[in-house]
């Protein structure tokens, strides 16, 4: 076959070929993989939620999110039959915001946690997602949230070694997701 | 009688790479005796591992490997690499983590580039920063000075880190209250504070420096435009916010400051060669250093901005050329 | 052209990494652990077959003029096809990799094998050239993933083989991957004297 020469009609003619082909293939393989793709995003959140309320198989029953001033997301509570998990963010942590997911029993002491968004300090501050879990030496699981503090600011979680601005951004963090949660549920108890 | 040719230059001056390199060493004796009597064993210990560690590497890659004839360690700069890697780390280092910050300083910072003379690099701060990038635990908690040991000694925030959380805390009062856990700008004059072997005493280093000027082994224009730059820039910082950012006599004493101005930005190899040159090098390490160490996310920028210039030298030597004689501008 | 030939070419002769030096951005960006560098090969790879055929077969249809735009829209397609897949059907890897994935579109490797290869020889040829080119990537970056899993972490393929507190955290980072790959190109090729 010979070579299509360049002119107008005929390079006009093979893009827009090419393009309604390409659109068509995108098109029918969207069709098939939306599903899918929504499947595995309600997954990760399904596990992360089992994961920090220590549970298999929790249903979210309602999704509150509240925003702040700036019309940002500040945190989201997700209500589910087994217990209550809030996201919650600080802004000045070392890298910027630090963004936790936390999950509280009934009493508000600490079912587990995890970290959704961090930019802090490879090998120093980012390695708050182990600490303070219930094996990591400055477990915060099982305790009372609301005013916890670091051991260098007369509270008894141990800071991460030599990353004492990430600890105290998370622990604030978890501060404000206890804050969340107890209004909430606070609002969810009708008034006798 | 018979005229002797030969090339130029026909007059030399008596300068030689040994007499430079062994100068520098003598100007780092009073910051030595300073770690010594400030960490006693530790320092003692990382001082030695360290320069041993840094000859021997450079004696068995340039033997086995480069299979080269000449012998480099006579020279004087793996001596000086390691003395200077050595006064980069903390008292309570453990050994394999020196010898590892000594072989990447020495086979990574210099002999790939082809040894003395055509590292693009500082070798000392390749190894120093390799280090704090790889083992940021053990590479910032420093011993706080007056302990001799070397394993076991408490560790403490030094200024910077103090400086630090300072600028990331949100309330003003809490913030001036932490300024206010800073040493007095005599005690970390002298070197009673926390920090890497060599940088705590700033009064022994700029001893050392003094020296090394009336030596005529460096210029002023290194230091003085580093030092000037990081005060006149936390100066105004501090007068803008003075609840958050530290008098500038702090932020001049503090950290790595002057180890970097004088004794790690001024090595020949990796800072450009003219008086101007060096001006624009220097300022321009000043406000890298201030905005990494009020901005970034590791408490020093020293070591860093001397690299990223370090990196700019080629550069600056093309642009900034002393004009040829005879040469008319256009 | 016989087929081994081709295959040798890609794989050693003209290596991407190691000799052409393209697609530099995802060799240093998604090699901090042997896997994630074999998995951004093996999908790098199944976009330059796809696309050196697709561009063979139709190298005689598209103008000269419009050949680069009509070649870019090809990989595009195809990278997000490939990204749509990955996203429903391999999630696990589609995080780790993340916003590599639509930079193949960019990678110099595929555009530069279609115009040197794809668009002057036949599709079985072009096929064999996308193999033995997407090898090549492939286990360069699996090298290097793995020099920097091992020296970052201790790990290799994820097995320990010694305690994590010696690994040296530089080599998981950027500044490692560059480090590791300057030395990684120099052995291979004082080695295999290319």
């Amino acid at each position: 076959m010979k070579k299509l020469q360049s002119t107008l009609p005929n390079m006009l003619l093979v893009l827009t070929l090419i393009a309604v082909v390409a659109a068509v293939a995108l098109a029918y393989v969207n069709s098939i993989t939306k599903d899918p793709i929504k499947e595995n995003e309600r997954i990760a959140l399904a596990e992360g939620i089992d994961a920090v309320l220590n549970v298999k198989g929790a249903v979210v029953e309602q999704t509150d999110t509240i925003k702040d001033e700036k019309g940002k997301v500040a945190s989201i509570i997700y209500h589910t039959d087994n217990g209550v998990a809030v996201q919650a963010v600080d802004h000045k942590a070392f890298g910027g915001d630090l963004v936790v997911l936390v999950g509280f029993a009934d009493d508000g002491s600490i079912k587990g946690y995890t970290i959704l968004e961090t930019h802090e300090t490879p090998g120093l501050g980012e390695k708050a997602g182990k600490w303070f879990q219930a094996d990591g030496k400055g477990s915060i699981i099982g305790k009372q949230a609301g005013s916890l503090t670091v051991s260098k600011d007369g509270g008894d979680v141990d800071a991460i070694t030599a990353s004492t601005i990430t600890s105290r951004a998370f622990l604030r963090a978890v501060n404000a997701a206890y804050q969340t949660y107890s209004e909430q549920t606070m609002e969810a108890i009708p008034c006798e | 009688m018979k005229p002797i040719i030969s090339l130029s230059p026909h007059v030399h001056g008596g300068d030689t790479v040994q007499r430079n390199m062994y100068g520098v060493c003598i100007a780092l004796l009073p910051a030595l005796l300073a770690s010594i009597y400030f960490f006693g064993l530790g320092s003692a210990v990382v001082m030695l591992t360290s320069v041993a560690a840094c000859v021997f590497f450079e004696w068995s890659i340039t033997k086995f490997i480069l299979r080269s004839q000449r012998l480099t360690i006579c020279d004087g700069s793996a001596i000086l690499t390691g003395l200077l890697l050595g006064f980069n780390l903390p008292s309570n280092l453990p050994l394999w983590i020196i010898i590892i910050g000594a072989f990447v300083a020495i086979a990574i910072g210099k002999l790939t580039f082809g040894g003395l003379g055509t590292n693009p690099f500082n070798p000392a701060l390749v190894g120093r920063v390799f280090l704090l990038i790889s083992f940021p635990v053990q590479m910032t908690s420093w011993p706080v000075s007056g302990q001799y040991g070397y394993v076991d000694v408490e560790t403490a925030a030094t200024p910077l880190s103090i400086m630090k959380e300072a600028i990331k805390t949100a309330d003003p009062t809490a913030a001036m209250n932490k300024l206010s856990e800073l040493p007095s700008a005599l005690d970390m004059l002298i070197g009673q504070t926390g920090g890497s072997l060599g940088e705590v005493s700033a009064l022994m280093l700029l001893l050392g420096c003094c020296y090394m000027l009336c030596r005529k082994i460096i210029t002023w224009h290194i230091p003085v435009s580093i030092i000037g730059t990081v005060f006149i820039l936390s100066g105004i910082m501090y007068l803008c916010d003075p609840y958050h950012y530290a008098n500038p006599i702090y932020v001049v004493l503090s950290g790595g400051l002057m180890l970097g101005a004088c004794f790690m930005a001024t090595d020949y190899v990796t800072s450009p060669m003219t008086g101007k040159g060096q001006i624009i090098y220097g300022v321009s390490i000043g406000v890298l250093t201030v905005l990494i160490r009020n901005f970034g996310s590791y408490p020093e920028g020293m070591s860093f901005a001397i690299l990223i210039m370090n990196g700019f030298t080629p550069l600056i030597n093309t642009y900034v050329k002393p004009k040829r004689f005879g040469e008319v501008k256009k | 052209m016989n087929y081994f030939k081709i295959l040798y070419n890609g794989l050693v002769k003209e290596n991407p990494t190691f000799v052409l030096l393209l697609g530099m951005c995802p060799t240093l960006g998604t090699t901090s652990s042997a896997v994630n560098g074999m998995s951004m090969g093996l999908a790098t790879m199944a976009v330059l077959i796809a696309s050196n055929l697709i561009i063979s077969l139709i190298k005689n249809l598209v103008p000269d003029m419009v050949r680069i735009p009509s070649y870019i829209v090809v990989i595009a397609s195809l990278v997000t096809l490939l990204q749509m897949f990955m996203q429903a059907y391999t999630p696990e890897v589609y995080k780790a990799l993340g916003l590599f994935i639509p930079l193949i579109v960019v990678n110099c490797v595929i555009l530069g094998r279609a115009e040197a290869f794809a668009a002057k020889h036949g599709p079985g040829e072009s096929i064999f050239d996308g193999i033995g080119i997407g090898l090549g990537f492939t286990i360069a970056l699996t090298m290097l993933g793995a020099i920097r899993e091992l020296l970052g972490t201790g790990r290799i393929f994820g097995a320990e083989l010694y305690s994590e507190t010696y690994g040296m955290l530089v080599f998981v980072l950027a500044p490692g991957a560059f480090i590791a790959l300057g030395y990684l190109i120099a052995i291979v090729k004082k080695t295999m004297k290319i």
